[in-house]
């Protein structure tokens, strides 16, 4: 598949590589599965962040299959912490370094404070702390979610972002119930940017398109205040594919539009990419069963649940008003959304 | 025998369900001889990571006792055959949660057996078996390693030819007669029974001497005291530049990436999309590989734009993790040989299983 | 509820010492004062009642600018014990706290803080468990981490409150420690009832509790460590024995800290571990915790007067478990008994988790006292002086006439009277 090629020339891989260092922050010796996208969303986000970061990471693959004890692949800083507290961890992080600064007992400076999690850890338990976290502005802080779509290092079982219909040890194919996993995917970032509006910076990667992913990363810790990067990452263990292919899957779900890659800066929502083009016109998506064909996770699936699943991701992007973020499909006209009229007419009542 | 073990080795999640029959068919056929037993999953080795070795077994005796020692302990001790379901296994392995690279036949009592799935000739395998102190038996059954997913069970027909041969090489742990008579309570019987006889009648079995064989060169590093671990148990980060030295992966691999630097394009692709981060810049801005840390997950070798430039090569074509990238920059020619001669005798990655 | 004083000018009384300030406070607000003068750097708080008093006092010194330190509203108490812990973990001093189901809520944070050894103190204002809701005391909250390697002390009085929070500091930062510390303080008696406290000056207490140093602990760019890499089941026990050497340590430290507590501040009890009241001459002697010990010792001086030779031991700290000091004072005795403000369904003689640590202690005595456990006080209730006098009426009764098995006894529940009088 040429696209895998196609998509990185398209970033200018090379020619912005450069300003990377090479070195890294995350290195080999970690014990993930072969073809791991979620370790290279670590490897991308320690990179860009440098080495004045302290890195705090929540109970997942990116913890248990990473660090063993006595071992570690971090360079940086790094602490585990609990499942639920990605949003809480940041915040006593950022807040004691803060403290410990004001008062004069450690040098002022800048210090990247970055907590990551998974999509249970986030996603699922740890969304009240993030929330809190995205809403106290007085902290620079990223917290990243790697979403690989299920609570991957308890073996496979359905988070609230697993994709509707696929197959996880909590919602397996039966003899009487095809579809277990009944919910479909919720959307995280999107939630956290419509309500927090203080928050700084939202955004939504793919492990498929690096140097989008560290661009990102980097805005999120140059703006300041409370930010939030979601990374879809492959997982060829529970989505069961073969693991050559991780990245090339990871990209194929952006070029079917299932995955978005957007982001939102100072009041302003940006698509990058090929999700770019997909809105603009300029390239058409590619149908959904190439992607679910070739994971094990979908193999149950028919034509319905195919087609299902297709309809579901045309209706976002041919009827949502903001495809992968705003899933209302129309406004009020009399309301005059956006417009100076509409605004000053709202201010009178 | 009052208890006897297998030890089914097998690369994490693409051989977990097969192992998982294996073992408990065994435990079945046992109980139709009226023997008791088990299977044993190496906590450890669980959550499984895709690649990385890890070990079921299955525990049969002749009485609840002997039984009950050997339950509780994550790797049963009187191990009378290691049934290894790949072959590249052969190098070694590393659990993902434990320390030290393992030898293949280390969990094997005096006179055991192990037994490979490989298409390899019985002798070049031998010639990678690490030493014992102990005379044991080679097997080979001839077949085509099979690899599935955590969802999708391949039934190749595998997992009753293993069981055959088994029966065999073990003397009879579980008579043919019974293993027959378990899978006729299945589906599929006739083609299971033929398939158990075929096992059980094709495989081929070597004796080795005590202190024939490989020097094992890796060492199980020693765990510290209480008192002498780091309080809060916080650990000294890899310094920068460096790898973590205290896990490496590249047991994990069934295949590994050889580039073809005369095609490179030094594009950097390989390098930015390893997860395993086993790309190292040359100054040539060719990127090698750290053999000892990757994988072999074949990311790099997808998604090279450059035509048979990373081809991925079978493990077993290398005998060490040296950097090839130093034998091309001292001579280029013989690298080109040498890359041509692996690839000429190597079978390529095992690829995944079924529809995909 | 809560209410600021304003600094009182006029100097204490004699014994306060140079520098004291004397104020009229709340058990919650005298430890308020003690995180002001400890220059506590991270402060995570969550609403429960009784101990967010002490939240309640502390955001508003920050608001005034008495006090210097981030003040954050966590989400829950889960984020709240999160917060603190990774606080303390870059190196800044700091504070939490919870009561009854709330503590509950944040227990996988308060496990997970005493095995990375981070010395962060709590307040614990002991408060029942739901369901239903209910505000009152009862010790189960703070009991529940009994196992898990934080240190527990029960204060009494308002003084002994602020003066623990600057031993908790200065005992749980200790290198030879570094564990977490909870001070419990009973619902109502002691978090809303405003006592006559000395307030020492800002430069003793620096004296008394230096800087916290994490030293090579410490999470920093600087410092670049991988804190917490999971454990398989070759290193859990190494772990767990660490936790317990430095618990083993903890009693030394304490004595070392309480020396010196009264070189600085010129006063502190006799016995750091223990309060043993009238116990020189005892016969028989009540244990208990907390707030229990004000009429537990009236009740003894009633008792003296009427010629019964009882004392009165309340256990100040529960963790480290003072099992020496209590074989010394008890060990003797005619009989004991344990009043439990706190339940440990279906336990040993179905008494309560006081009781059943006080009779595994007097287990080992040369001479085996008769201990009878008690329960009382449950959910705030009440314990009289009268209730005092009760229990010691059971054990001299239960001495007399020696049933074969030990039993619990409810102290002050309403029991059922049947129609001919007989309960």
């Amino acid at each position: 598949m040429a696209t895998v090629a196609e998509a990185l020339a398209d970033l200018s891989v090379g020619r912005r590589l450069k300003v990377l260092p090479l070195e890294e922050l995350y290195t080999s010796g970690h014990r993930t599965c072969q073809g791991c996208e979620s370790a290279l969303v670590m490897r991308y986000m320690a990179k860009v962040a440098g080495p004045r970061t302290v890195v705090t990471g929540t109970t997942g693959c990116m913890y248990v299959a990473n660090t063993s004890y006595n071992s570690t692949p971090w360079v940086v800083p790094w602490a585990h912490t609990q499942l639920g507290a990605a949003g809480s961890s940041a915040l006593g992080t950022a807040a004691g370094l803060e403290a410990l600064m004001r008062k004069g007992k450690i040098p002022r400076e800048k210090i990247n404070v970055i907590a990551f999690c998974s999509d249970g850890g986030g996603g699922d338990m740890g969304l009240s702390g993030i929330s809190a976290a995205m809403q106290d502005t007085r902290y620079n802080l990223l917290i990243l979610l790697y979403d690989n779509e299920s609570y991957a290092n308890t073996d496979i079982q359905a988070s609230g972002m697993t994709p509707w219909g696929a197959v996880t040890s909590f919602t397996p194919s039966g003899t009487k119930k095809k579809i277990s996993q009944h919910r479909w995917k919720k959307n995280v970032p999107a939630l956290l940017m419509a309500g927090h509006p203080q928050g700084r910076y939202f955004a939504s990667a793919s492990s498929g398109f690096g140097m989008d992913l560290m661009e990102k990363v980097r805005i999120a810790l140059d703006v300041g205040g409370p930010t939030f990067v979601q990374t879809h990452d492959p997982c060829p263990k529970g989505w069961d594919f073969d693991p050559r292919r991780s990245h090339e899957l990871a990209i194929l779900a952006v070029e079917c539009g299932i995955t978005v890659l957007w982001d939102f800066l100072e009041g302003e929502l940006r698509y990058q990419g090929v999700t770019r083009q997909l809105v603009e016109g300029a390239l058409k998506r590619r149908p959904v069963a190439e992607y679910l064909q070739i994971q094990g996770r979908f193999a149950h699936f028919g034509d319905e649940e195919i087609d299902y699943f297709q309809s579901q991701i045309d209706e976002m992007w041919e009827q949502w008003l903001l495809p992968g973020v705003l899933p209302a499909t129309a406004i009020p006209q009399e309301l005059e959304l956006g417009t100076a009229a509409g605004r000053g007419r709202s201010e009178d009542v | 025998m009052a208890v006897g073990s297998v030890d089914v080795t097998y690369r994490g999640i693409f051989q977990k369900s097969l192992a998982s029959v294996i073992t408990k068919a065994l435990v079945k056929a046992a109980r139709h001889e009226h023997k008791i037993g088990g299977t044993v999953q190496r906590y450890s080795d669980s959550p499984e990571r895709n690649g990385i070795p890890a070990k079921q077994f299955a525990v049969i005796a002749d009485e609840e006792t002997s039984l009950r020692v050997e339950m509780a302990k994550y790797e049963p001790d009187t191990v009378v055959a290691t049934c290894v379901l790949d072959d590249t296994l052969v190098k070694g392995l590393e659990s993902w949660a434990w320390y030290g690279v393992q030898a293949v036949n280390a969990s094997l009592s005096p006179g055991g057996v192990l037994l490979v799935v490989s298409e390899r000739p019985i002798e070049e395998l031998a010639d990678w078996m690490p030493r014992a102190d102990f005379d044991w038996r080679l097997a080979v059954l001839s077949r085509k390693t099979s690899f599935a997913g955590l969802w999708v069970y391949n039934d190749d027909g595998t997992d009753m030819e293993v069981l055959g041969a088994l029966s065999r090489v073990t003397g009879g742990l579980v008579a043919l007669e019974s293993l027959v008579a378990t899978a006729a309570a299945g589906s599929d019987a006739a083609r299971r029974a033929e398939l158990l006889e075929s096992g059980f009648s094709s495989v081929q079995v070597a004796p080795i001497s005590a202190g024939v064989g490989r020097e094992w060169p890796y060492e199980t590093p020693a765990l510290p005291a209480w008192d002498e671990m780091g309080e809060g148990v916080a650990i000294r980060g890899v310094p920068k530049g460096e790898r973590n030295m205290l896990f490496q992966k590249f047991t994990t691999r069934t295949a590994r990436p050889v580039v073809d630097f005369d095609r490179c394009v030094r594009c950097q692709i390989c390098y930015t999309v390893c997860p395993d981060e086993a790309f190292d810049p040359t100054p040539s801005g060719h990127y090698a590989v750290d053999y000892g840390h990757c994988c072999g997950c074949g990311i790099c070798a997808n998604a090279c734009p450059v035509e048979g430039c990373i081809e991925m090569v079978d493990e077993l074509a290398f005998s060490d993790n040296s950097d090839l990238h130093r034998i091309y920059e001292a001579d280029p020619e013989g690298y080109g040989n040498l890359r041509q001669a692996a690839l000429a005798t190597a079978g390529g990655p095992v690829r995944h299983y079924g529809i995909f | 509820m809560t209410t600021i004083e304003k600094p009182v000018s006029t100097p204490g009384p004699a014994g306060g010492g140079p520098g004291y300030q004397e104020e009229i406070l709340t058990g919650c607000d005298a430890v308020a004062q003690s995180l002001r003068l400890l220059d506590v750097d991270v402060l995570a708080g969550y609403p429960i009642r009784p101990y967010d008093a002490v939240m309640a006092t502390v955001a508003k010194m920050i608001a005034n600018g008495e006090m210097d330190a981030e003040f954050i509203i966590a989400d829950s108490e889960h984020s709240q014990f999160e917060i603190g812990k990774h606080a303390s973990l870059v190196g800044a001093r700091s504070f939490i706290g919870s009561s009854g189901v709330g503590w509950m809520y944040g227990m996988e944070a308060l496990v997970v803080t005493s095995s990375l050894r981070l010395p962060v103190v709590a307040l614990v204002g002991n408060r029942a468990l739901d369901d239903p809701g209910a505000f009152g005391v009862e010790h189960n909250d703070a009991l529940m981490v009994r196992d898990t390697g934080w240190l527990l002390y029960w204060v009494e009085t308002a003084q002994e409150a602020l003066d623990m929070t600057l031993m908790a500091y200065r005992v749980a930062e200790d290198h030879r420690v570094m564990l977490p510390c909870a001070l419990s303080m009973d619902g109502a008696f002691l978090t809303h009832s405003q006592h006559v406290v000395q307030v020492p000056g800002k430069a003793a207490v620096e004296r008394f509790v230096p800087q916290y140093d994490l030293g090579d602990r410490r999470l920093h760019p600087d410092n670049p460590i991988s804190v917490a890499p999971q454990f398989n089941e070759d290193w859990v026990m190494e772990a767990r024995r660490q936790s317990d050497a430095a618990m083993r340590r903890v009693p030394g430290v304490i004595e070392e800290a309480a020396a010196e507590f009264k070189e600085v501040f010129g006063r502190g009890p006799e016995d750091p571990f223990v309060e043993a009241y009238m116990m020189q001459d005892a016969e028989y002697a009540l244990v208990g915790m907390g707030t229990v010990g004000m009429v537990g010792k009236v009740a003894v001086d009633q008792m003296r007067a009427q010629g019964k030779k009882v004392g009165f031991l309340r256990v100040k700290w529960f963790r480290p478990f003072p099992a020496s000091r209590l074989r010394s004072l008890l060990g003797g005795l005619k009989g004991i008994g344990v009043i439990d403000r706190d339940y440990s369904f279906g336990s040993n003689a179905w008494g309560g988790v006081l009781y059943t640590e006080v009779a595994a202690a007097l287990y080992a005595s040369g001479s085996r006292p008769v201990v009878v456990p008690f329960i009382a006080g449950l959910g705030g209730r009440e314990v009289s002086v009268q209730n005092m006098v009760e229990i010691q009426g059971v054990v001299e009764q239960h001495i007399a006439s020696q049933p074969a098995e030990v039993d619990c006894h409810w102290i002050g529940v309403r029991e059922h009277v049947g129609k001919g009088g007989e309960r």
